[in-house]
């Protein structure tokens, strides 16, 4: 089914997600993203990823405690489910497994 | 601390799906917050920005709103059109492949029409630029109306009317290009040398702000920087053109992006009028009377044309002082000087032809008539259809309304089914008519050459949308009319006023048979045309433009000099024994536009006729009868100095009794005798009526008596001559050999009579040819919708064929039952025909002086063909209706 497919930019957040433990909120994440990858990310578009992340399962949310900050308004902070992780295992072995099918380096290759 | 814009906050307030607002206005708040520190305006525009971009779907509103909003019903709607369109399929098929070529023929007609629309539309000054003409009217029928004016008019308009800003000039002359044997005739431009500056032609190489820095530079277009210098840099270089015995070499200076097609001013090559004093003279620049270039003058952005034309004649009479026509100074009214827009001088047959060619705008408004007929008879074709069909789909009507459906909403759902047809229809339609314009200009010899813009698409969209309306509207308002409660007890339903929908029939009838008989009677007179005898021969008669000497000034020369080129050919092309009948004359047939003479006769009255000067041989090759006289004999060296030969038409013209041995009225004429009159032939197309013609051998002893002369067609002498071998391509090929050896450095040409004669009806014939598509095409729509009408009449009398079979009714009585109707309709539509083809044919044959009786066999071909095609069309349904076996039909209850 197309919902399990995890595309390159929803497996990035989805990992940053999942590293933030419960603090990732949007913008953590963007600023989370810019010094990890050196990709400026627009904060919509992080938000539009997650949105897609909650509904195929593979965040949740919820609402923080109000502060005085952001004109009062709260954060919703995103944590990592049980099938994200799963997903993100997945995802991990396939590469690992692809990546062990590598010849290894010879100079010949480097050529 | 800073707020970010109240006003992207709201927006986004209000787009934002209340569950997701917090936290992403927080996170945009706090973004912002940041940026703040940097500047407040960027932190604004960012905090816009941001807004902008969440508008995504996955984080609008999905509430009620959205969903009872257009957008969402829309969707839902066309979701069951495409459902009740798919469960339909023979009907939709019907209706879509009607609609499909009611809209191919529509866009082709329409590509066309929109076509010759445009001409001259892409100037960016286009609104403030004309054209001048000038118009001399002494009274008494002495009235010089023309499109080309003296040169001094540049001068007379940017001097005198503070409005103009600027007038520019443009002449064209057929000079040799090039050099040595590989020398061609080309059409050259001069223009002022700020024609650029007036209209939008683009300047790509070269200097762009003045292209035209000295007289000694030209201009070329891409097509022929190309042509004479392939793939070189062609600026710099030497172009060598003939100009009288000059060669002169001048110098490429600029190249300039191929004029488009829909201009009406077209050059390839092109100096500056620096030239005109040396080509025309200086006297050209003083006369008021010698017209030879189109003047074009551009307003100033606020001037009005009527503050030109107000004082035109103020400052005409006080340049003009004592300068008059005939005797005394010209009065007031007589000079007259007009302007006429840029953009009208394509369709506009009231000013007379410049160097540009125009079109008829009679034609384009007929032909886009007619394709909005074709269009109609397509919408109506829908419209019946749908309508008839309606009956069946009460029950569901009737639950729509059951279920809380208002009238609105219905008219909207079934105007989406329409709509999705000609959505779908239009897309097709656009497809093939683009693929079909190759085979379109080669089938009716127009010249298409649209390009496809993106931009179209909008306008093919509201295209769609506005047809689906128009043919959906009816049956969309009958539908959503029916009443609940007689739906559900199950009562039978009006479907709609049973006259509206027999009209449209008879009016979808009435357009087809109208085409029809058109199309019959344009291509009787046209085979009219081109069977009718013209008074002489012209089967496999080859002519030839003869060169004159160039350093030829007078008409007398020209002739002479080029009948002598002439003779030398002749010599060669006598000794092929296929070769018969060579003559020379200054004009041939199937060109228009004879030399045009005119004087005042003894009687003060204003005479015009037309003159021809051929050498002996012409009357005889072209086997033109003489009535009365004789013929001019070779050798006779009287009757190369002085007979004359006039035709019927002139002999009544001029008012002679006895024309033979007798001279024309008027005293200015030098020694001249009628030694001969000819039977009337048809020396111009049959648009006009033979006009009095003056055949001459020598024109001095006429010309000396004219005061006045226009000469269209070139006076050059041509050479004919009739092949009679089977080839008539060798004849071309014989031709090309003897005059590439007698005349090395001209380049040869040919034109066959037949052919130039039949193309003084090209427009008739091409327009009858589009006229026989679009019938063709709605015969086929009208048969579709007959097919698809017939059959819902069937089915729904199929239980009362039934009964009347059981009671011993015969196939054929039922057919009649069936076929009743329709046969009513049609023949209602035949008769009101009648009419409205007789008007509108009428006025199109006024074009003609020569033209064939409409008479009724064509009447009754077309309305016979219509009923045979509706006969067979409804058969095919009927027939099978009627050898149901009635069992059948009576146990489905």
């Amino acid at each position: 089914m197309k919902g399990e497919h995890l595309g390159e930019l929803e497996e990035l957040v989805l990992l940053t997600v999942g590293s933030l433990v419960s603090e990732a909120y949007a913008v953590i994440i963007v600023e989370e993203i810019k010094n990890n990858t050196n990709r400026k990310m627009d904060v919509t578009a992080i938000h539009s990823v997650l949105r897609r992340l909650e509904k195929k399962g593979f965040v949740s949310s919820e609402m923080g405690g109000a502060s005085q900050e952001r004109g009062g308004r709260r954060k919703r902070f995103f944590t990592l489910t049980k099938a994200g992780r799963r997903v993100l295992d997945q995802s991990m072995e396939l590469r690992y497994s692809l990546y062990q099918k590598l010849p290894k380096l010879t100079f010949a290759t480097l050529r | 601390m800073t707020h970010p814009p109240r006003l992207a906050d709201r927006l986004l307030e209000w787009f934002c799906d209340p569950y997701l607002l917090e936290d992403l206005q927080g996170d945009l708040h706090e973004i912002y917050d940041a940026k703040s520190r940097e500047g407040k305006k960027q932190a604004s525009l960012l905090y816009w920005w941001l807004v902008i971009r969440s508008f995504r779907w996955s984080a609008l509103k999905k509430n009620k709103k959205l969903k009872k909003s257009g957008l969402m019903i829309t969707k839902n709607n066309f979701k069951i059109a495409l459902r009740v369109l798919w469960r339909d399929k023979f009907n939709s098929a019907v209706n879509l492949i009607g609609l499909t070529i009611g809209i191919t023929c529509f866009l082709l007609l329409g590509f066309y029409v929109k076509q010759e629309m445009s001409y001259d539309q892409f100037h960016s000054k286009k609104d403030r630029i004309y054209r001048s003409w000038l118009k001399e009217d002494y009274g008494e029928g002495q009235i010089f109306f023309n499109s080309q004016t003296p040169l001094r008019f540049e001068a007379l308009f940017e001097e005198n009317f503070p409005e103009v800003e600027k007038a520019v000039q443009y002449i064209e002359q057929t000079y040799l290009v090039g050099k040595g044997e590989n020398r061609i005739n080309e059409r050259v431009a001069i223009i002022s040398a700020d024609f650029f500056d007036v209209f939008d032609f683009t300047m790509l190489e070269g200097n762009i702000d003045n292209p035209l820095p000295t007289r000694n530079d030209v201009v070329l277009s891409q097509t022929y920087a190309k042509k004479y210098f392939g793939e070189n840099d062609p600026i710099g270089k030497v172009l060598t053109l003939q100009q009288g015995q000059d060669s002169r070499e001048f110098n490429v200076a600029g190249i300039y992006q191929d004029i488009p097609k829909t201009s009406s001013i077209q050059f390839d090559i092109a100096f500056s009028t620096e030239n005109s004093r040396d080509l025309f003279g200086e006297r050209a620049f003083r006369a008021w009377f010698n017209v030879v270039a189109e003047t074009y003058v551009l307003l100033k952005e606020n001037a009005h044309v009527d503050a030109v034309n107000g004082k035109m004649q103020d400052v005409v009479l006080e340049l003009m002082g004592d300068v008059g026509y005939g005797d005394g100074p010209m009065q007031r009214d007589q000079y007259n000087i007009g302007l006429q827009a840029l953009t009208d001088i394509h369709l506009d047959p009231d000013i007379p032809l410049g160097y540009a060619p125009v079109a008829n705008p009679q034609y384009v408004y007929i032909l886009g008539g007619i394709a909005l007929l074709v269009l109609i008879i397509a919408c109506i074709n829908y419209t019946t259809l749908s309508t008839g069909q309606s009956l069946n789909r009460s029950k569901e009507v009737g639950m729509r309304k059951v279920l809380g459906a208002r009238k609105a909403g219905l008219i909207y759902q079934y105007l989406s089914e329409s709509i999705l047809l000609c959505m779908v229809a239009m897309l097709i339609g656009a497809i093939i008519s683009y693929l079909l314009i190759p085979v379109f200009n080669a089938l009716t010899g127009t010249e298409i050459f649209l390009q496809f813009e993106w931009w179209h698409l909008i306008i093919y969209f509201l295209m769609a949308v506005l047809i689906g309306t128009i043919a959906g509207s009816y049956p969309a308002l009958i539908l959503s009319g029916f009443k609940t409660i007689n739906i559900l007890r199950g009562g039978n339903q009006s479907t709609g006023n049973l006259t509206t929908r027999k009209g449209m029939v008879v009016l979808q009838f009435l357009i087809t048979v109208f085409l029809i008989t058109t199309t019959l009677i344009m291509r009787k007179q046209l085979q009219y045309l081109q069977d009718k005898d013209l008074g002489f021969n012209y089967k496999a008669v080859v002519s030839t433009n003869l060169q004159a000497d160039p350093s030829a000034q007078r008409l007398s020369e020209i002739i002479s000099t080029g009948m002598e080129n002439g003779e030398l050919l002749k010599a060669r092309l006598e000794k092929y024994p296929e070769i018969s009948n060579v003559a020379m004359g200054t004009h041939v047939f199937g060109t228009s536009g004879w030399a045009n003479l005119a004087y005042t006769d003894d009687n003060g009255i204003f005479r015009w006729f037309r003159m021809l000067a051929v050498d002996a041989n012409y009357i005889e090759a072209f086997g033109i009868n003489i009535i009365e006289g004789r013929a001019f004999e070779a050798e006779n060296g009287l009757d190369q100095r002085q007979s004359i030969i006039l035709n019927e038409t002139a002999v009544k013209h001029f008012n002679l009794e006895n024309p033979i041995g007798g001279k024309l009225p008027g005293s200015e004429f030098g020694d001249h005798q009628i030694i001969g009159v000819t039977e009337d032939f048809h020396f111009t197309s049959l648009h006009s009526e033979v006009e009095p013609l003056v055949i001459v051998q020598n024109i001095i002893p006429i010309a000396t008596g004219v005061s006045d002369a226009d000469f269209v067609d070139t006076i050059t002498p041509k050479l004919v001559f009739t092949y009679s071998g089977s080839n008539l391509l060798e004849a071309t090929e014989i031709l090309k050999k003897e005059w590439e050896s007698l005349f090395p450095n001209e380049s040869w040409n040919f034109n066959f009579l037949d052919e130039q004669i039949k193309s003084q009806y090209e427009s008739e014939i091409r327009m009858n040819k589009l006229i026989a598509i679009a019938t063709f095409l709605s015969i086929l729509i009208a048969a579709l919708g007959l097919l698809g009408l017939s059959l819902l009449v069937v089915n729904s009398k199929i239980k009362e064929i039934g009964i009347r079979k059981v009671m011993g009714a015969s196939p054929i009585s039922i057919f009649r039952l069936l076929a009743k109707d329709f046969s009513i309709q049609i023949l209602i539509a035949i008769t009101l025909s009648v009419p409205i083809t007789l008007w509108m044919m009428n006025s199109w044959l006024e074009n003609f002086a020569y033209r064939t009786e409409i008479g009724v066999g064509l009447f009754v071909v077309s309305g016979l063909a219509s009923i045979i095609v509706a006969t067979m069309v409804i058969s095919y349904h009927t027939i099978r209706a009627a050898r149901v076996n009635p069992v059948e039909s009576l146990r489905t209850e």
